[in-house]
């Protein structure tokens, strides 16, 4: 059902002709609330490079009038600090929990949009329900059973879970995904005897780039944010990550918002590159047009 | 499939292989001071390791979620053998056992002398006579910080703590009179508004203890057993009510609202730029105030400290804080432990504290001569303040809080509505009569709890546990049990559950044990120190009768929920909408909007805390403009009904906006909504699109008929994922108001939090929490069974 050349053109002049003013009303909305939403890195950034002067003198959203590198050097330097090393032990981490949510909540999820077996629904019921206990009342319990493993102060409580089905939110998000796909593209693979692993990394693995890249990038970026988890499963002053070990300003007295501002700054920044050069992964959708 | 179950192996393998290389004995020594505090002691903690060979100290600085994280540790069996504990901490500690007592250490120990320390402090960390905590620091709050060129400025001489106070102005006594320098020092202008403030306290009940408590009122009967609460005492209301003169009407010192700058201890900062000429805090402000009069530095002057004064024909009693080191019953290195506590909380460990002004030591002796006390040696950036000889006096004036493991929850309950004092809205007779009867009935509520109960049955209790997920697996297979499958089905099935596997190893392995148990403690009452005790379904009796927050707490969230989830949702779609078309520059916006999700919680609560603010605030300054006498859209007339006393609206400071603000605050983190959304619009095949085009639908059609079907399933998604976050929403209540004014934003997660580790009592928390599932199964429930008509599966199974 090829349409024909000139409806093309008539829907590409129309097209046109409807977004030159739309367009411009587009941009103007999208812009003012950028704006808005710039504000806390934008405090952040401002704060961070004032000296403790400064900052005590001057209103918070003010620009610096002398920027000053000292924040970033005193967090940096800091005794309990190790830059480098706490950097590794995030990026370990946060990689290695991307790896294993994406892949285990994909095979999950698939399993539970595309394929039939018994008590489906209501082991789905179940996956949903994991969400719904309120963690407070688990933690203790869970850190017992981590504690009976051995696994305190091992990156394992922090690395081994993300394999381990990647957490109901993720399997939730990708079985909607996955039951959108429109059932043809794959059926015809099945009649011509592929395997279901086939598939799924075959065919639904490259049509869901864009939820994948999702997943993935909630993932990286609460595992490189997530504070509480390293915290309580890791004592080696040298396993720390970076938000636990940034956090040593959060409990001066007085609060040092400069340092706290600039290690903000050194653990959000990563985050805003990856995901403004992952973002286009976002977009690379099922772009299958019809006719073939 | 394969390789990514050797990837998981692998890793395993790789982790447990590399186990670190051990000194003799290694000591675990946790602390909850960060970094200028560590700075100071990791050479002190170096010479111990020097003095003490094969002994290995690792220090942990946890300043965030200290107790929580011990507790787990402790209820793990993986303490740490040196902790950091304050008076007010300790106790619940100590009391199960859970602490050595240090008596036969110190005995043993030559040379060492506890009656060296204040024996206020050292009765403080003690119970039954046993010491529990060896003190090193004390921070007396009857001291207060002066600014000599406003004293200069004036004409009054320096005060040299030799003063006292009336509720009136005794102008006869001249600079003998606090108030009278006071209202000296207080420099208004024309329009009567106050420029410079004579004085300024660190927190409001800071001010109501150093009046009451030198009246002689008390907080409760016992300090070491409460069972009486007299939080409604008349020298407490006299104190308040003298605190919102001073503060409303003479305008001599800054109220709360003057002092809700966000940035700083506000309070501080007035002082530090010159705007406060007295200053009552404690030592620990020290150091950042000698960062931020720096001599040589624009707006530097000359400053000291002195004594707090005593009430007329009273006596002087401040509150304090304080702290030292508690070894954990389980060390496996009880003397190396003991060296360790005694080095820190000793000469070496004071000395370099006080060395940088961080802290006070605790022992008398100390705190009488350099380096706390400056003398000719002391370097020039050490020397502010002069007169530190005064915290010595100080710290013999003081009145620690009640040490009861209790008490904390007890004051919570108390001190709940205080805001509503400040805010003008009760007065503080109405607020503390309450406080105190809700104060009452908790305390009586957790004594009656202490009756024995029986022990908690473990096997009865995992029997059961194992009954239900034997249950559950019945339920799960049971109707299909039957069902007839063909050769293909069957291997469909198998494969099912391969795919699954991961999932299943997951739940039977880590998630479901701790469920059951937490579903065991919801019939049981438990400290997490010592081992639970049955008590049927007592909690959730007590929940619906004895517990005056369930049923608010569930109200706020329903509101909540109900309001900020159908807006969230509308948000994030109609924001992915907008992202989905290709304007330039549409990679940076997506980054944008997604923002808020990504930067620090700590920028993202300034952010809002800035807006919100009740003196300069930008949504006050929209609002009411720059000069206070705008009104944009009407809006500032429509919100007369809400305003505080400034004519503006303190909006996270009032029982009416608060809730209505963090609805406001929710749809920042619309971003991350978006986000989903946008993938799944990603997903709809363009060829949709061209055949409606096709077949001559305009935008609003096709968003009809195909975006909207298409997208059913995201919004069903971001609808149930989004209910079940909000009802458990937390942070933002937690982090932006602690649940106040009053019970206004006081979620329910919220009050199970403060339950689970402010009130140790997992086991009711436990059972808050299992009332909260089956709310939020059933409202699932509901819109998956809604949803039926509404959501459309492309690839759906046909049945």
């Amino acid at each position: 059902m090829t349409p024909a050349l000139s409806d093309f053109a008539r829907m590409a002049r129309r097209r046109a002709a409807m977004s030159a003013a739309g367009r411009i009303l587009v941009f103007a909305v999208l812009l003012v609330m950028s704006l808005t939403f710039l504000s806390p890195l934008y405090l952040m950034l401002a704060m961070a490079f004032k000296s403790s002067s400064e900052l005590a003198t001057t209103s918070a959203w003010s620009w610096p009038k002398q920027f000053t590198l000292e924040n970033f050097k005193t967090v940096l330097t800091a005794p309990a600090m190790n830059f480098l090393l706490f950097g590794r032990n995030t990026m370990f981490i946060a990689v290695t929990n991307t790896v294993g949510v994406v892949l285990s909540s994909a095979m999950v999820a698939y399993a539970f949009a595309r394929l039939r077996f018994k008590g489906r629904d209501r082991l789905f019921i179940i996956v949903l329900a994991t969400m719904m206990l309120p963690g407070i009342v688990t933690m203790v319990p869970t850190y017992v059973l981590y504690a009976r493993l051995h696994w305190i102060n091992t990156f394992l409580p922090l690395t081994v879970p993300g394999f381990l089905g990647g957490g109901a939110f993720n399997i939730f998000m990708l079985r909607q995904f996955f039951m959108s796909v429109p059932r043809e593209l794959d059926e015809a693979a099945v009649i011509d005897g592929a395997s279901h692993w086939t598939v799924f990394t075959r065919i639904m693995l490259p049509l869901s780039t864009a939820a994948l890249a999702t997943v993935g990038v909630f993932t990286f970026s609460g595992a490189f944010r997530d504070f509480m988890g390293p915290l309580l499963y890791l004592n080696d002053p040298d396993m720390k990550t970076l938000e636990v070990g940034l956090q040593t300003y959060a409990g001066l007295r007085g609060e040092r918002w400069d340092l706290i501002m600039a290690g903000s700054v050194i653990t959000t920044v990563p985050l805003i590159l990856l995901f403004f050069v992952g973002q286009k992964y976002f977009v690379k959708g099922i772009t299958l047009t019809g006719g073939k | 499939m394969k390789r990514a179950l050797l990837f998981i192996a692998a890793l395993l393998g790789l982790l447990t292989a590399s186990s670190p290389a051990r000194a003799e004995v290694t000591l675990r020594f946790v602390i909850w001071d960060g970094d200028e505090y560590v700075r100071a002691q990791e050479p002190a903690i170096r010479d111990f390791e020097k003095a003490h060979p094969g002994v290995k100290v690792k220090l942990e600085s946890v300043t965030n979620n200290y107790m929580t994280r011990l507790l787990a540790q402790y209820a793990a069996g993986v303490a740490p053998d040196v902790v950091m504990m304050d008076p007010f901490s300790f106790h619940k500690f100590a009391r199960r056992g859970a602490l050595l007592p240090l008596n036969d250490f110190m005995a043993n120990t030559p040379g060492f002398d506890i009656k060296q320390y204040y024996p206020s402090l050292v009765d403080a960390m003690s119970a039954d006579g046993k010491h529990y905590v060896l003190p090193k620091d004390i921070a007396p709050q009857g001291i207060i910080f002066y600014n000599k060129k406003l004293f200069d400025e004036a004409g009054i001489p320096y005060p040299d703590g030799t003063w006292t106070w009336d509720f009136q102005e005794r102008p006869e006594l001249k600079e003998k009179d606090f108030l009278w320098v006071m209202h000296q020092l207080t420099k208004k202008d024309d329009r009567g508004r106050t420029t410079q403030y004579g004085y300024a306290v660190g927190w409001t009940n800071l001010f109501v203890e150093t009046v009451a408590f030198s009246l002689g009122a008390r907080y409760v009967d016992d300090y070491k057993e409460p069972h009486k609460t007299f939080y409604d005492d008349p020298r407490f209301i006299r104190a308040f009510d003298f605190l919102l003169e001073l503060t409303k009407e003479k305008k001599w010192v800054p109220g709360e609202t003057e002092l809700n700058t966000v940035l700083q201890t506000g309070a501080l900062k007035l002082f530090t730029e010159g705007k406060v000429a007295m200053y009552q805090t404690g030592a620990w402000e020290i150091v950042p105030m000698r960062r931020d009069i720096r001599p040589g530095a624009p707006g530097f002057f000359e400053w000291d400290v002195t004594l707090a004064p005593a009430y007329k024909n009273g006596q002087l009693v401040t509150p304090t804080g304080g702290s030292g080191y508690a070894i954990m019953a389980g060390t496996k290195h009880p003397k190396e432990a003991w060296a360790l506590a005694s080095w820190m909380g000793g000469e070496p460990g004071m000395s370099v504290m006080a060395e940088k002004g961080l802290s006070q030591p605790a022992r008398m002796d100390m705190s009488r001569r350099a380096p706390w006390v400056p003398d000719a040696n002391t370097p020039p950036e050490q020397r502010y303040p002069a007169n530190r000889a005064v915290t010595d006096i100080a710290a013999q004036h003081v009145l620690f809080p009640p040490t009861h493991d209790f008490y904390p929850q007890v004051q919570d309950r108390a001190f709940a509505e205080n805001e509503k004092i400040v805010n003008g809205s009760k007065t503080p007779a109405e607020v503390l009569g309450e406080g105190n009867r809700l104060a009452q009935a908790r305390l009586n509520l957790l004594w009656s709890q202490e009756k024995s109960s029986p022990p908690f049955d473990w096997v009865k209790g995992w029997l059961f546990g194992g009954l239900l997920a034997v249950g559950l697996v019945a339920w799960v297979y049971w109707p299909e049990r039957k069902k007839k499958l063909t050769q293909a089905m069957k291997k469909e099935n198998r494969m099912g559950y391969l795919f699954i596997t991961p999932w299943l190893i997951g739940i039977v392995g880590l998630t479901l044990g701790p469920m059951l148990l937490s579903l065991m403690m919801s019939f049981a009452s438990w400290d997490i120190v010592t081992d639970a005790k049955w008590r049927g379904p007592g909690n959730f009796i007590e929940m619906v009768t004895a517990d005056p927050r369930f049923f608010p707490a569930l109200k706020v969230t329903a509101v909540y929920t109900a309001v900020a989830v159908p807006i969230g949702l509308t948000a994030s779609f109609l924001l992915a909408l907008l992202l989905n078309v290709d304007v330039k520059g549409i990679p940076l916006y997506r980054t944008c909007f997604y923002l808020p999700t990504l930067a620090s919680g700590v920028a993202n609560a300034l952010v809002w805390k800035k807006i919100f603010q009740a003196d300069g605030g930008l949504l006050n300054t929209i609002i009411y403009g720059p000069h206070g006498d705008g009104n944009f859209l009407g809006l500032a007339a429509m919100l007369r009904g809400v305003a505080g006393a400034n004519g503006q609206v303190n909006w996270i400071g009032n029982e009416k906006t608060a809730l209505a603000s963090l609805i406001l605050m929710s749809l920042w983190g619309a971003g991350g909504g978006t986000v989903v959304l946008l993938a799944g619009l990603q997903g709809i095949p363009k060829m949709l699109y061209e055949a409606a085009t096709l077949d001559g639908a305009g935008p609003w059609a096709r968003t009809k008929a195909v975006t909207l079907p298409m997208m059913s399933p995201y919004l069903l998604f971001s609808l149930v994922t989004g209910m079940i976050g909000t009802l458990q929403a937390f942070t933002e209540a937690f982090v932006m108001t602690g649940g106040g004014p009053g019970d206004s934003t006081r979620f329910y997660m919220l009050h199970l939090y403060t339950e689970a580790f402010e009130g140790l009592r997992m086991g009711y928390s436990s059972a808050l929490a299992w009332v909260l599932f089956f709310v939020i199964l059933a409202v699932t429930a509901l819109q998956f069974w809604l949803s039926k008509r509404f959501v459309y599966y492309e690839g759906d199974i046909k049945k």
